[in-house]
């Protein structure tokens, strides 16, 4: 890859202005996230201590967990705490949120690791597949299958391959509620379901997505140019046009792995899985503020750290950047 | 918090699960259910959720005569599932409040008294008890030579801790206002413990044998573990993941218990649960809906365990709002429910009809003498008349809080038709139900757990000041006979003052209570052992001693 000196300093300049935007992103999702917490109804302490508590109990408990302040103030020792690694202490079970967090986190991150593994290479190869085969067989076939697996909820897929491969077949756990590690064998036999479950939803949308982002790229001037060049296909789409659309394909993997981070809670309720996504529909339903608090911020910050890094990624890999005029 | 007095009885993730399937062979019901208004689409929803039921008799195993006939076999891994988990999960025996909480106890606590299946107390940690004149002193002799996991002697201390602690405020115990009734409780040399109540009470005994006063050490303030004198010792206990129990070798009923570990976790989502059941993931699990009984039954080698109980389904008529303080309109309400329709299509034949009073078959004061509402078109509509009350609509509150009463509102809707009056169901979020629409709206469903005497149901949301008398009856005949019969020992007294408040309470209280439902688990056959204490699921909580893997 050669570089020009000038080309260098705008990417670190892009670069820069890029992680600049992203602390005041994080900043604002920090306040955003705090305020909503407040607005849940229901009050903390009156959770804590049930209906028949005394006013006086009551002014005890908020005095000790800090609820007497001013919110700003609550706000910045809140967000001091966070940024010093510090999630807090559950107020339902007295636990610290980071050992309550870790472990499911590692889960999630396990599932999120896997299927991404398993999914992102497959769906660019078979998106970029069905660009370069455009409107032959198998391109339809590419675009009618994903077009279905996209439309079907994920719970119904996963119940129906809870079904066929753990009920009637019993070639694998109908649940996959990892506790001890025995095994590589049985660890992939316990997430092939919902591996499988969360692929499909993402696989179909990141092929669909690359497909429709190279024969965007296609449709350009310099490409037409390239063809009348007399360039081959494959190398017009491998060398050209590849380059050009890895900035949009990068955003749509990024939003995936996100949504593989914080949003499973279907497939982590039909397969029992101990991920994050459950632990913070409890923290919902106690009115646990502190753990739903981390857990948000957690979410949040896997959604802006794949896609700081998917714009990076754009940054770095767009030509004109690289090569500018 | 009104929720964890009244447990829910399914968790609150229904949304994608209807709560009511009808198996295609229920065709009858369905075209009825069309002709008498239930949209095409909620009709649609019942057929596709029944999916690919198919309806064949099975064998209902449990009982104790069975299980016992055989001898146990020692050892084996057995793997739980129940119904709720989440970073609420408990040890502490005065917090917990739901039935995965109550089988955890058992499994690392004992209490002082143990119910069995007629909730009768049975000596446990105390080897036996009495009582003065009028049941307000009572003396308990302790076992002898009981160790708690942690070696140290089990004595009068233990006991006196355990109770007590449930006045204390900041313990913020669910048993509170059980253990208010506690005067004193003292020591009598290192095995007898004098309690002394504040109003007379045979039934101290079944009290002490429920899951909040397990019996836990003295001055145990950190429940992070369970350091009891129960069957199995805690290897792991991680609140909303899961609990492994590990065989107490020491224990001091010297046959029990059988299995080496136990492992327990919740599967929230009840697809989810019966399908780890099917494909041999876990060998018992909580909670089963009833309308997945032909399928558990259907497939070889899994059974459903029916624990009959006093939970009850009601219609709540609030009697100090409009247009439910009109008693005629109440009395129609109650000649609507087509009780035998609803045992056999929502609860698919695991319960009873009940009689718009809430003591069931299983309780020892349940009274036969009480002639059964049956639905009556004529009388319904006459009360209807008497109130004038022809031309309005009323709106109905349900919700997938109180299990299945969505679908009894839409039957109730149909029969309603009949006498031409207009139901409007309010449906509502199954999340805020029980502190926003329970007790405040006029006419509403709920469901109520079994409890372990009639007194404390009756007391609890029946007798005029109660905090839960939902319906706002005030009956002084009823105050007086409930008190009565707590100081009187002699059982067919007690019988007869029981039978009369049942009458009061079905003839007058703004209660029209249609059905008790059964527990259902779902089992495997290796499974053995498991008796129906009429409390809640895994026979009442209390499984984990008794029962055995068959290889």
């Amino acid at each position: 890859m050669r570089w020009s000196i000038d080309g260098a300093h705008d990417v670190i300049r892009l670069i820069a202005g890029r992680l600049g935007l992203g602390a005041v992103t994080f900043l604002v999702v920090t306040l955003i996230v705090f305020a909503g917490t407040q607005l849940l109804p229901g009050d903390v302490a009156q959770q804590v201590l049930g209906p028949s508590a005394t006013q006086a109990t009551l002014a005890a408990l908020r005095h000790t967990l800090g609820l007497d302040q001013a919110p700003y103030v609550r706000y910045l020792s809140w967000l001091g705490r966070l940024l010093t690694g510090n999630l807090g202490v559950s107020l339902v079970n007295g636990l610290p949120n980071s050992e309550l967090i870790g472990p499911r986190l590692l889960h999630t991150l396990l599932l999120a690791g896997a299927t991404a593994v398993f999914s992102v290479p497959f769906a660019l190869v078979v998106g970029a597949a069905a660009a370069m085969l455009r409107d032959s067989l198998f391109d339809r076939v590419v675009t009618i299958v994903t077009l279905c697996v996209v439309s079907v909820p994920e719970f119904f897929l996963a119940t129906v391959l809870v079904l066929i491969f753990a009920v009637k077949l019993g070639w694998v756990p109908a649940i996959s509620y990892i506790t001890e590690f025995h095994s590589v064998g049985q660890l992939l036999r316990s997430l092939a379901l919902p591996v499988v479950s969360l692929s499909c939803v993402v696989v179909a949308q990141m092929a669909r997505m690359t497909r429709a982002a190279i024969l965007n790229v296609m449709n350009s001037p310099y490409i037409e140019m390239a063809i009348l060049k007399g360039v081959p296909r494959r190398r017009i789409i491998l060398r050209h046009a590849l380059s050009n659309v890895i900035g949009p394909i990068a955003n749509v993997v990024a939003l995936n792995l996100a949504y593989l981070v914080g949003g499973v809670i279907i497939v982590e309720t039909i397969f029992a899985y101990p991920g994050i996504a459950k632990l913070t529909v409890d923290a919902v339903s106690t009115r646990d503020m502190p753990l739903l608090e981390a857990c948000a911020m957690i979410f949040c910050s896997a959604y802006l750290l794949f896609v700081l890094l998917a714009d990076l990624f754009a940054i770095v890999s767009n030509p004109r950047l690289r090569h500018p005029k | 918090m009104k929720r964890d007095q009244k447990t829910p009885l399914r968790p609150h993730n229904s949304v994608r699960e209807p709560a009511f399937r009808l198996s295609v062979t229920d065709g009858a019901e369905l075209t009825e259910a069309l002709r008498c208004g239930a949209t095409r689409r909620e009709v649609m929803g019942w057929l596709m959720a029944s999916g690919m039921t198919a309806t064949v008799a099975g064998t209902i195993i449990g009982g104790a005569s069975n299980a016992l006939a055989q001898t146990p076999k020692k050892g084996g891994q057995l793997r739980v599932a129940g119904f709720s988990s989440s970073t609420k999960d408990t040890l502490d025996p005065a917090k917990g409040s739901f039935s995965t909480d109550y089988a955890r106890g058992f499994m690392f606590y004992n209490g002082l008294a143990r119910l069995d299946e007629s909730l009768k107390a049975q000596p446990e940690l105390a080897e036996s008890w009495e009582a003065n004149a009028d049941a307000t002193e009572w003396v308990f002799r302790l076992k002898k030579d009981v160790t708690f996991h942690d070696g140290k002697k089990l004595d009068a201390q233990d006991v006196i801790y355990s109770i007590l602690r449930h006045k204390d405020p900041k313990v913020a115990s669910a048993a509170k206002t059980l253990a208010d009734a506690v005067q004193e409780v003292k020591a009598d040399g290192p095995n007898v413990v004098r309690v002394k109540l504040a109003g007379s009470n045979p039934d101290l005994p079944v009290l002490l044998g429920t899951y909040n006063f397990l019996i836990v050490k003295n001055g145990t303030a950190d429940f992070s573990a369970a350091v009891g004198t129960g069957p199995y010792s805690v290897k792991e206990f991680k609140p909303g993941v899961r609990s492994v129990a590990l065989r107490n070798p020491n224990y001091w009923k010297s046959d029990k218990p059988h299995v080496e570990e136990i492992e327990f976790f919740g599967i929230q989502d009840d697809a989810a649960r019966l399908n780890a059941l099917l494909a041999g993931d876990v060998h018992l699990m909580g909670q089963l809906d009833p309308t997945a009984i032909p399928r558990l039954e259907s497939t070889p080698g899994y059974a459903v365990f029916e624990t009959k109980s006093g939970q009850f389904s009601e219609l709540v008529m609030m009697e100090d709002r409009a247009p439910s303080n009109n008693a005629d309109l109440r009395a129609a309400f109650k000649y609507l429910f087509d009780r035998p329709r609803l045992v056999k299509t929502l609860l698919r034949g695991r319960g009873v009809v009940a009689n718009d009073q809430p003591i069931d078959p299983t309780n020892p004061f349940y009274c036969t003498d009480i002639p059964q509402r049956v639905q009556d078109f004529e009388k319904a509509k006459f009360h209807l008349k008497k109130a004038g009350m022809e031309n309005v609509t009323v709106p109905i509150y349900a919700s997938d809080a109180a299990a299945r009463s969505i679908e009894m509102a839409v039957l109730l809707q149909q029969a309603a038709q009949q006498i031409g009056l207009k139901i409007e169901i309010q449906r509502q979020p199954a999340d805020a139900y029980w502190s926003n629409t329970w007790m405040k709206r006029a006419f509403h469903f709920a469901v109520w757990n079994p409890r372990p005497t009639a007194d404390i149901i009756l007391t609890l949301t029946f007798k005029s000041d109660a905090e839960w008398n939902e319906s706002r009856w005030k009956s002084p005949e009823f105050d007086d006979l409930l008190l009565k019969a707590r100081s009187e020992f002699n059982d067919d007294k007690r019988k007869t003052m029981y039978c009369r408040m049942q009458q009061l309470i079905r003839d007058d209280a703004g209660r029209a209570i249609v059905c008790f439902s059964s527990f259902l688990d779902g089992v495997s056959s290796k499974l053995k052992g498991l008796r129906p204490i009429p409390l809640g699921n895994f026979g009442g909580g209390q499984f984990a001693e008794d029962v055995w893997l068959d290889s």
